[in-house]
């Protein structure tokens, strides 16, 4: 157990490896030039060029990708920092940290000033979601599983496939057509800001009721799935006919076997829930993680992507490594 | 009028004024461009036409609250380096303040500056100071201040736009006697004399120009030359020093901004208590949710898509000002089929204005005519309607050897949806002629790689005051921002000495000499110029649309 998790951990550090360098090359053939981009169309082209030199981009890819690597792991100065640069790029950590994850172009800061607000935002309507879409769907599926074919069983399917193809972006408007232009009960956008009228609360319901329709429909559907192939097992069948009671049954005997294959999805739903929220976020102007993943790789902002996706990375390799862990607690047969 | 005024051309102004030739509005832009304070001005016009100068009345003005505008909130950490004016200076220009200001009439004023004068020649600009300015720290506002943020934003190291448009009349080129990796010498900018920006007193700023120029007052409006503590190195954040009505307290990128009011304000005092600018995203269906639930009062600036649902948001006002912004479809003037001129009449020829501006602006802009000269300059002239009309358009073809029209690509940027609204309507106007146009839509980052490469291309050029400043910009032989290698003798002679020239009649001759080339010969297809639209809380008080969005918090009142 103690060696698997071991190698587990050695495969993501050589998987964050294998990924940031991967980025660096990508971010290399995309076009865009991130000096032009700060400076805005109306510089001159020297002014450009000057940049462009001084946040040393015209130093071959390995070299620039070894000297990130550098910093992250504090071996080096941060060299965008010096001050004869005249950047005035400042790190209140100082030049030289492991986890440096080096300064941000587009928001003229230090990438740690800015990730962590926004990911505990994410984090916080993430959260809110996973812990209404795992009960939500659990019962969906169960309760239609239970009963293949039955008429409770084709409603929640229909349902689910429903709720599940509606697209974010087009709930998103529907919500706000009817919660806040018709009824007005809530407000339109979640800047998470207290002083504009509305609760933070208040502002987290509509985010939070996209992400649960969207994504429920689709667990209950895998939930159901398993529960009905249980249903349909030999030993369900031997426990109905040794006289115990459906309740029984279906408590002691169906979900703990049902719930191995849906175990999985669950938990592959909080890396969704952490890098896939971006369209959500752009409706509900909710400023979080996947927003500014997205303009962040809009501007070729080089340190902020490459920090953002190692973070998503280990999210999903731990999230990868507890549903291991959880699937052999409920299967015994497996033994790692 | 208490003034004494030695200034000839002051005297030519008002002799025009007088005799009719000028209207009121270009009189005062003029006169106060030339020197003359506001109210002598005003009073000036009085006297000629009986109009009297009334000021609205604000002393009614309801007090205290908190207004909330819709914005994006972008980093705002070096104002001389800003890149996109609306977004980010209209937070910090709450804080730091400008040497001049333009109104929404496009009438330039006086701001930090009690006056400037200028010489005959146009050359010598000297600007004199208001003496009862007062820093938030407590310093007074002096000429050493206005010395070093006028030669941090022309150092060409800081990295601000305003060495493009200062570069002509204050800087000047020099080898940097360095190599790049292709071995072309590096070449940079520096001030044309050392002497050009000149400290007479504590309160006078001289500024000795290479070329005349009669554009210095807009230009020293121009969004990144907000005047900074120079303690502060060129850096602005919460707690920034600034001569202005408000104090930024608050601040996230992507989220907002808070300015708390200061009672110790030297100007026009602020109404409201607090002024907050809440990200509303790049998703246009996100700003009209916030203002349907009343979490802002107001957009600073909103987009056609948006207009319908807006207008019929319940409790909004709407405002409106017709401005000198627009989307040109230029050509590079070097390139096959573009180098003939009949190529590019034909194109003008071949499409209706009025009809695109209905279908990309829903006729909120004014119809253009090929020209980049606004109705709303002052040195505009009125040329008869350019009509279209197919078969011209198809002879101009036929005679320029494409018989059967001819076959090209466009490039236009995401950014605003009507840009690419335009170049569809103008596609589907092209086919009559037999000009086939294939679509490339671009991200704006992406755009703004190759908008000065491309052959054909659909530009945003943003409002600027004068005629002048826009043509000499894009279409002067050699110019950095000549998008189009546009290179016409004759049309750089003409504006050259339209640039020299204050006698309005006369400049306004030489403008209409140039709009018939640009619709004889010019690079450019521009149907439209837009206006800028917002929508506002009927509660909220005092605002005016700015042709380039901006914000006055000072001048802004909430009811309760």
């Amino acid at each position: 157990m103690i060696r698997f998790i071991a190698l587990r951990l050695a495969a993501l550090v050589l998987t964050l490896l294998a990924a940031s360098f991967l980025i660096f090359a990508v971010t290399e053939f995309s076009p865009g030039d991130v000096a032009r981009k700060t400076l805005g169309p109306y510089a001159l082209q020297e002014q450009v060029d000057g940049l462009y030199r001084r946040l040393r981009l015209n130093d071959p890819l390995p070299v620039r990708y070894m000297r990130w690597l550098g910093v992250l792991l504090g071996l080096i100065d941060d060299p965008l920092q010096d001050p004869a640069l005249k950047l005035d790029f400042s790190d209140p950590r100082g030049k030289r940290y492991f986890g440096n994850f080096g300064y941000s172009t587009l928001y003229k800061a230090p990438v740690n000033d800015i990730i962590w607000d926004r990911l505990s935002n994410t984090a916080l309507l993430a959260g809110l979601a996973f812990a209404l879409i795992v009960p939500l769907s659990l019962i969906a599926g169960i309760l239609a599983g239970m009963r293949e074919g039955s008429r409770l069983d084709r409603t929640i399917s229909v349902a689910g496939i429903v709720f599940t193809s509606i697209p974010e972006f087009a709930s998103g408007v529907f919500f706000t057509a009817i919660f806040v232009v018709g009824l007005g009960w809530l407000p339109g956008t979640s800047p998470l800001n207290r002083n504009a009228g509305w609760s933070i609360a208040a502002q987290l319901v509509l985010p939070v009721a996209v992400l649960v329709l969207y994504d429920s429909g689709y667990v209950a559907r895998m939930v159901r799935g398993s529960m009905a192939e249980v249903m349909n097992k030999p030993f369900i069948r031997t426990a109905i006919l040794k006289g115990l009671r459906r309740r029984e049954v279906i408590l002691h005997h169906a979900i703990r076997n049902a719930m191995i294959a849906p175990f999985t999805v669950i938990l592959l739903q909080i890396n969704f829930l952490i890098s896939g929220v971006v369209v959500t976020e752009m409706v509900f102007a909710y400023p979080g993680f996947g927003r500014m993943l997205l303009e962040a790789s809009l501007f070729g902002d080089i340190q902020l992507i490459e920090a953002a996706t190692l973070i998503a990375l280990t999210v999903a390799v731990s999230t990868q490594l507890i549903s291991d862990i959880g699937y052999m607690l409920l299967n015994p047969q497996i033994r790692l | 009028m208490g003034e004494k005024i030695r200034n000839p051309h002051i005297d030519s102004l008002k002799s025009q004024l007088a005799e009719g030739k000028i209207d009121r509005r270009e009189f005062l832009r003029f006169a106060t461009l030339m020197g003359l304070s506001f109210p002598a001005a005003y009073a000036f016009v009085g006297e000629v036409t009986g109009e009297g100068f009334v000021a609205p009345a604000r002393a009614a003005m309801p007090q205290g609250g908190t207004l909330r505008l819709g914005s994006r909130i972008k980093e705002i950490k070096n104002p001389h380096t800003y890149s996109w004016g609306a977004f980010d200076s209209n937070i910090s220009r709450q804080v730091v303040e400008y040497l001049s200001f333009t109104d929404e009439n496009n009438v330039t004023h006086p701001y930090l500056l009690e006056k400037w004068e200028v010489s005959d020649d146009l050359k010598t600009w000297t600007l004199r100071l208001r003496k009862d300015v007062k820093w938030r720290k407590g310093r007074a506002f002096m000429a050493d201040d206005v010395v070093w943020n006028l030669k941090h934003v022309l150092d060409p190291e800081v990295g601000s736009s305003v060495v493009g448009l200062m570069k002509g009349y204050m800087l000047t080129e020099f080898d940097t006697g360095e190599k790049d990796d292709k071995g072309n010498p590096k070449l940079s900018v520096k001030l044309w004399d050392a002497n050009a920006i000149e400290k007479v007193d504590d309160f006078t700023v001289r500024l000795n120009c290479k070329e005349p120029q009669v554009a210095v007052p807009e230009h020293l409006f121009h969004y990144p030359l907000a005047i900074l503590d120079p303690e502060e190195k060129g850096v602005f954040g919460v707690g920034a020093n600034g001569t202005g009505p408000f104090e930024l307290v608050e601040f996230a990128v992507g989220k907002n901004a808070v300015l708390k009011a200061r009672k110790d304000y030297w100007g026009e005092k602020p109404k409201i208590e607090q002024l907050e600018f809440i990200d509303v995203g790049d998703d246009p269906s996100a700003a009209i949710a916030a203002m349907a639930s009343k979490q802002i009062h107001g957009l600073v600036g909103a987009d056609p898509v948006q207009f319908d649902a807006l207008k019929a948001l319940p409790g909004f006002e709407f405002h409106k000002v017709v401005t000198a912004e627009t989307a040109v479809m230029r050509v590079k003037v070097t390139q096959k089929p573009f180098d003939n001129p009949k190529v590019r009449k034909a194109m003008r020829l071949a499409v209706d204005p009025p009809s695109i501006l209905e279908v990309a602006l829903r006729g909120l802009g004014v119809p253009g005519e090929h020209t980049h000269v606004a109705p709303s300059m002052p040195d505009y002239a009125k040329l008869p309607e350019m009509k279209r009309d197919v078969a011209a358009a198809k002879q101009l073809l036929a005679e320029a050897g494409y018989p059967d029209g001819f076959d090209t690509e466009i490039t236009v940027a995401k950014d605003e949806a009507w840009h690419a609204a335009q170049v569809q309507a103008a596609t589907e106007q092209w086919k009559d002629a037999g000009i086939r146009v294939k679509i490339k839509l671009l991200p704006g980052a992406q755009f703004w790689e190759v908008w000065d490469k491309v052959p054909f291309g659909c530009t945003v050029w943003y409002h600027r005051p004068l005629a002048i400043m826009l043509l000499g910009l894009a279409y002067r032989t050699g110019v950095p921002w000549n998008e189009s290698n546009y290179a016409n003798p004759e049309f750089d002679k003409l504006l050259t000495e339209a640039e020299g020239t204050l006698d309005v009649g006369k400049r306004r001759g030489l403008i209409g000499q140039i709009e018939r080339i640009m619709q004889e010969d010019g690079p450019l297809v521009q149907p439209v110029w837009r206006s800028n639209f917002t929508f506002m809380d009927k509660k909220v008080k005092g605002f005016t649309m700015h042709p380039t969005r901006y914000i006055f918090g000072n001048k802004l009142a909430l009811e309760a």
